[in-house]
């Protein structure tokens, strides 16, 4: 490019949506840059003590923990989307939906309302020894353990992988399995020789969104005493108060998530099959009979009420014993509270998500873009303990570049006024969630194209104009969700609203995990329905939004 | 006297390799309609975006009536153009009813004067009575003559068209035809249509250019 074609096209790019998306981008990434510059400040002993003797173990522990739920997603995710989309068996609708809403309830309600259930005063253990006059061994209760957090996650992050894996099996596989069915082929032949290997990018890619979320856990691991990564990053910094150490132990768990993001991007880029035709026909089902049927609907029923009857039923139990007891100001100060931060956080996050993706659409597949979706879509894969440290540290920094102007306002010197806000909660929120706000908001434009924006400025308008009469209107079904979604992120996320927000501020999330660690756990049951009923309510939607789609 | 001019244009998509068009130059009189025939991808509706502005070319020059569009050094947003364009499947804002979508490029008009272009228009393109209906509720033909009406309706220095009969079925394809050359006469329109049909170009144009890679 010569000069000249440079400076023309920096003149006609560089207008307040590039501008925006770009510092947006660059505020996302300076956590980040925090945490790994911390790589490079001077060890303390504290550090020394914990690399000789707990850093090993806690990064076997974490990578057990998401080697266990990975392989155990994977078995259950995969087994039920070949069973929903290759087949026919009664219920097969009803499971289709039920399959996903365990993604309503978040892991650490369900590892401590199991927990308080296998307990030898909870319902199981109590119906029989009172009915069935039986006493078992503890042992078989021990659900406090690497095994029953592998069970739990299993149980509620399966749908990750159920849900990615059927979209590509009912979309993309049906002219391959129909070859094979002419060519005479089996269907456990078909399912091992051709419908596993295919659906391998799709698989990994809802595996990676298992390992993420495995790593993000707070609750579960702590409520079950493993010593993870982010149990760790906890310990170090409110235990002994070292952030030094805690920044360093981030900076590791990062390079084990840029490693899983490596693995993930090598599997998906060699194994991405599509079918050669745009024109995708749908898989037609086998109807199953006999005793394949009734296993079939015997394990969906299981399946759906370990991951969410069972716990739903029992937290309304004990709502009805303790909703006198906690549904008092307090709890109305919660809803509100919870209310406020997420109706701040989603707004400015989903406006930031339609500046980046009306910026993007116009230089899709340049390295532009790419870079900009990276960096926006980047929080989502950092856990919350990491990017609460880094948050953390950005924020101080610049509340001490700012002291001198806030003695100047009058505050008084040393003060941190940001980090003692919402501020810094609202901030790490945006950055977390903003792949999911911008992921719809791009499914939207996706969907309808560039033609009506262009039509629009051949008629006069500008891009700002634009936006406001005909795309805005286009995508507002797309805003809504993205609406939506981010919402049932931001009420049911627990370790970053824990480390960040200000002294004494509590949120459903928080309230029910203190009760839970308070060993309240029967209190915790009206928070966490709480919660349960946004996700569920955003499953519907999603759901409903997914079949209207497929029509 | 030439009143529009493309002179030695190239340019190459980003995600592509190689130009998609070489050194291309060609010049129109005012009140021209050139016909612009080519083989699939040989670039006619590139051409057509980077007149626009829709892309910007890597090197070469577009002027009309004496004002540089694009070159090394300048480029004028296509908003900014005052050029006319029918896209191929009309793009008709969707949420917009046929009289919002005519209005929708006049707004630098007053309000009075608005309405005025807006009764022209529809009277132009024969769709009175239908101002109220939304663009999913005309047929093909007519949703062509609404995209024709809205492209006209900001007077434009040059119309492009980018095979806009490509959805209509043989029998009212020839009427539209002739009622686009009427329309295309009766307002003394410089344009440059695309198409594949040799006769198309025929019967609307004054001149035909063919397209090769
Ligand atoms: N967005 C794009 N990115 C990359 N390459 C493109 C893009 N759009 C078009 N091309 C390529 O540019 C070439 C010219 O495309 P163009 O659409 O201008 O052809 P055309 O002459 O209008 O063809 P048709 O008659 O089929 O409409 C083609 O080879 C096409 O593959
Ligand atoms: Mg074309």
């Amino acid at each position: 490019m010569t000069g000249a074609l440079l400076r023309r096209s920096l003149r006609r790019k560089l207008n307040g949506w590039v501008t925006l998306s770009v510092v947006g981008a660059f505020l996302a990434l300076l956590p980040s840059l925090y945490i790994f510059f911390g790589l490079f400040q001077k060890q303390n002993e504290n550090w020394q003590h914990i690399q000789e003797y707990m850093l090993l173990d806690y990064a076997l522990q974490s990578l057990w923990l998401v080697l266990g739920t990975g392989a155990c997603t994977i078995i259950v995710g995969v087994t039920l989307a070949w069973l929903v989309a290759a087949y026919d068996f009664p219920l097969r609708r009803f499971f289709s939906f039920a399959f996903v809403l365990p993604l309503a309830i978040p892991p650490y309600i369900a590892a401590y309302t199991y927990g308080s259930m296998l307990s030898y005063t909870g319902s199981i253990q109590t119906i029989l020894r009172d009915t069935f006059g039986l006493t078992l061994d503890q042992r078989y209760f021990d659900i406090m353990s690497m095994k029953g957090a592998i069970f739990i996650f299993t149980l509620f992050l399966f749908p990750y992988v159920y849900l990615i894996t059927k979209t590509f099996l009912e979309k993309q596989s049906a002219v391959f399995i129909e070859n094979a069915r002419l060519l005479g082929k089996n269907q456990t032949h078909i399912f091992f020789r051709i419908v596993l290997p295919m659906s391998q990018a799709a698989i990994v890619g809802g595996a990676s969104l298992v390992a993420f979320e495995v790593l993000n856990d707070f609750g579960v691991t702590k409520h079950f005493g493993i010593q993870s990564f982010t149990a760790a990053i906890f310990k170090t910094w409110f235990g002994m108060y070292d952030v030094e150490s805690a920044i360093r132990l981030s900076a590791w768990l990062m390079t084990l998530i840029i490693g899983i993001f490596i693995v993930e991007r090598l599997v998906r880029k060699r194994k991405k099959y599509s079918s050669p035709t745009n024109r995708s026909t749908p898989l037609t089902r086998r109807k199953l009979r006999g005793i394949p049927m009734y296993a079939t609907v015997i394990f969906g029923l299981v399946i759906v009420s370990f991951s969410f009857v069972i716990p739903v039923v029992q937290l309304s139990v004990w709502a009805t014993w303790t909703y006198g007891e906690v549904l008092n100001e307090t709890f109305w100060k919660l809803l509100s509270n919870t209310l406020f931060i997420s109706s701040i956080s989603i707004t400015i996050l989903m406006l930031l998500a339609v500046i980046v993706a009306n910026v993007i659409r116009f230089s899709r597949g340049s390295i532009f873009a790419v870079a900009l979706t990276r960096l926006i879509s980047m929080g989502y894969s950092i856990p919350g303990a990491v990017l609460s440290i880094g948050v953390m540290a950005v924020v101080m920094s610049v509340d001490k570049e700012l002291s001198s102007f806030y003695s100047w306002l009058g505050l008084g010197a040393n003060k941190l006024v940001l980090s003692m806000s919402l501020f810094m909660l609202t901030f790490a929120y945006i950055i977390r969630f903003l792949a999911v706000g911008f992921n719809a908001v791009e499914a939207g434009f996706e969907k309808t194209g560039n033609r009506y924006s262009e039509a629009a400025r051949m008629l006069g308008m500008s891009m700002t104009r634009t936006f406001f009469k005909v795309d805005l209107p286009l995508i507002r079904g797309a805003v809504l969700t993205g609406f939506i979604l981010v919402f049932m992120e931001i009420v049911k996320e627990l370790p970053l609203t824990l480390l960040l927000r200000p002294y004494n501020f509590e949120t459903l999330a928080t309230k029910a995990y203190q009760y839970a660690s308070d060993e309240q756990i029967h209190q915790a049951a009206i928070p966490s329905l709480c919660i349960i009923a946004v996700g569920i309510v955003s499953v519907i939607f999603y759901h409903w939004l997914g079949e209207r789609k497929a029509k | 006297m030439t009143f529009f001019e493309v002179k030695n244009l190239t340019f190459g998509y980003a995600s592509g390799n190689g130009s998609v068009i070489r050194d291309f130059s060609l010049q129109m009189e005012q009140g021209e309609v050139v016909g612009l025939l080519g083989n699939s991808g040989c670039g006619k509706s590139t051409l057509l975006r980077l007149i626009a502005g829709l892309e910007s070319p890597k090197s070469g020059r577009i002027q009309i009536d004496g004002k540089v569009l694009v070159d090394q050094g300048q480029f004028v947003e296509p908003e900014q153009r005052g050029i006319g364009m029918i896209f191929q499947d009309y793009a008709l804002f969707p949420h917009l009813t046929v009289e919002q979508n005519i209005l929708f490029g006049l707004h630098r008009l007053s309000i009075a004067e608005r309405l005025v272009r807006l009764k022209e228009m529809l009277a132009l393109v024969q769709l009175e009575g239908y101002g109220k209906r939304y663009p999913h509720e005309l047929s093909g033909g007519q949703q062509q003559r609404v995209a024709f009406a809205r492209a006209l309706a900001p007077r434009p220095a040059i119309l492009l068209m980018d095979e806009p009969f490509s959805n209509l079925d043989a029998e009212l394809k020839t009427k539209i035809r002739d009622d686009l050359k009427r329309m295309l006469r009766a307002a003394k329109m410089t344009s440059i249509l695309v198409t594949h049909d040799k006769a198309d170009a025929e019967t609307i144009c004054n001149r035909i250019i063919r397209m090769t890679r």
